[in-house]
């Protein structure tokens, strides 16, 4: 017994040391944080080795294995989400994912050697987790960024981004709710426009 | 001398008047707020009029601008004008921070403010932060956030307000605005002295816009690029960055009721 949790120990700090390797001070025990601090060394990778629509598709696939898109598109479309039919929440959520994958594309278009450090992760009921970080930038204050994690049946995914406090996830509720609003309460309008956006 | 002491006070009572209606405005809608509801923006036409305006001002005349300061100005000149215009703004965030409860805070930044301004040439080098002496910032629309009680969630700044030329703010931050304007040194001296205008705010306030539209352009781009409506995603991120701020110094001890919070958000979904 004592041999085991020994060995584990041994293949925990072996873990431990090659995550510092790979992503530099990361002390991360739990999967949450973890999760996160992969998913931001596989970006910079991307962003490393790719560029324009190769970046793009790499971006959204990144987006699609770590990130649970539907719920993000579902709470970003609110009390609407309901009112859609099958077929409208479809290509809603189609529209969204590739949106956010162009944004997070350009974003990182403009990468210049920033890095991430992964701090506390706070546990919440109903299987959800805050990882707090920082994105180091090469001069200037570090920029505060706050990670939600779901435990959903396909693992553990990302479900929001708050970037100093603003939560990507939320801006985009307000900003959809409002066009909504104005286009007559229907949500049609606004998926038109978005795959709109996105074909251009 | 004596009739510019009038003028001070004058200026002093008009924006303790205006911070007294907002107060009361404020007070008006502290109820049933949850955080996770949309802003409250009862004066949404003239606020969306107004920000066209702004907007057009910003595309022909202040992003340009920036654009060309970021661009071209040298990387240290840029430095040393932000840290010129912090180093002013100064002694409005001691001011503040004492009446946040924090005057051990207040007197850091007070440190800051005497270091910076001898040894680091009237603030153009920042020697206060190489000697450990950490920089914060903090306004008067914060104080008032952090006093508005545990009732009022800090999303909850009363009705939202788009300024001309200043841009996103509320009733709460519009109040803050006002009083940093009275009790800053920076404005008092001149009128105290009958210094023109022109020769110290003009080119404090002009300096400060370009830095600050400079600093803010990344972020501002990126919310209009990827929004259907960008009055209402600015103004959805302007309140969430103030709430943060807020709660950041309201719950520096209890990280408990922002918890929750999300708690109830995730219920709203």
């Amino acid at each position: 017994m004592p041999l085991l949790a020994c060995r584990r120990l041994a293949f925990r700090l072996a873990a431990g040391a090659a995550f510092v390797l790979a992503a530099g001070p990361v002390l991360a025990a739990d999967p949450a944080a973890e999760l996160v601090s992969s998913t931001a060394t596989q970006a910079i990778d991307i962003v490393k080795g790719t560029a324009g629509a190769q970046r793009q598709a790499a971006i959204q696939r990144v987006l699609q294995t770590r990130f649970d898109l539907p719920f993000m598109a579902q709470t970003a479309l609110g009390t609407h989400w309901a009112k859609a039919t099958p077929e409208q929440q479809a290509r809603f959520v189609k529209a969204t994912e590739t949106a956010e994958a162009k944004a997070y594309a350009e974003r990182f278009g403009q990468y210049s050697g920033q890095t991430l450090t992964v701090g506390k992760t706070t546990s919440r009921p109903n299987n959800v987790w805050i990882v707090e970080s920082r994105l180091n930038q090469a001069s200037g204050q570090p920029i505060k960024l706050e990670w939600e994690v779901r435990q959903l049946a396909a693992g553990l995914r990302i479900t929001d981004v708050k970037i100093e406090g603003v939560s990507m996830v939320m801006t985009r509720r307000s900003d959809f709710n409002s066009y909504i609003q104005q286009n007559g309460g229907k949500v049609q309008p606004l998926i038109d426009e978005l795959e709109s956006r996105a074909s251009r | 001398m004596i009739a510019s002491v009038f003028k001070v006070a004058a200026r002093v009572r008009a924006s303790v008047a205006a911070a007294a209606v907002a107060a009361t405005l404020l007070g008006g809608c502290a109820v049933n707020d949850t955080g996770a509801s949309e802003v409250w923006d009862p004066i949404e036409t003239p606020n969306r009029f107004i920000f066209s305006i702004n907007r057009a001002v910003d595309v022909m005349a202040i992003r340009p601008v920036a654009v060309l300061y970021r661009d071209w100005v040298p990387e240290p000149a840029q430095k040393s004008v932000r840290n010129l215009l912090d180093n002013l703004g100064e002694p409005v965030t001691a001011i503040n921070e004492v009446f946040q409860g924090d005057p051990s805070r207040a007197a850091t930044t007070m440190a800051r403010f005497l270091v910076n301004s001898t040894i680091g040439l009237a603030g153009l080098f920042d020697v206060a932060s190489m000697m450990g002496l950490e920089r914060t910032k903090t306004d008067a629309g914060q104080t008032i956030g952090i006093w508005a009680g545990k009732g009022v969630e800090p999303e909850n700044g009363g009705f939202y307000l788009v300024l001309p030329l200043a841009g996103p703010s509320n009733a709460r931050d519009a109040t803050g605005l006002m009083i940093d304007y009275a009790i800053d040194p920076f404005q008092i001296l001149p009128i105290a002295f009958n210094w023109d205008w022109w020769y110290i705010g003009l080119p404090r306030y002009g300096l400060n816009a370009i830095d600050y539209r400079s600093r803010t352009m990344f972020a501002l781009d990126d919310i209009e690029k990827n929004s259907v409506d960008y009055y209402a995603a600015l103004r959805s991120a302007y309140t969430q960055n103030r709430a943060d701020l807020i709660r950041a110094k309201r719950d520096k001890t209890d990280t408990k009721s922002e918890l929750q919070r999300r708690d109830n958000l995730a219920l709203v979904r």
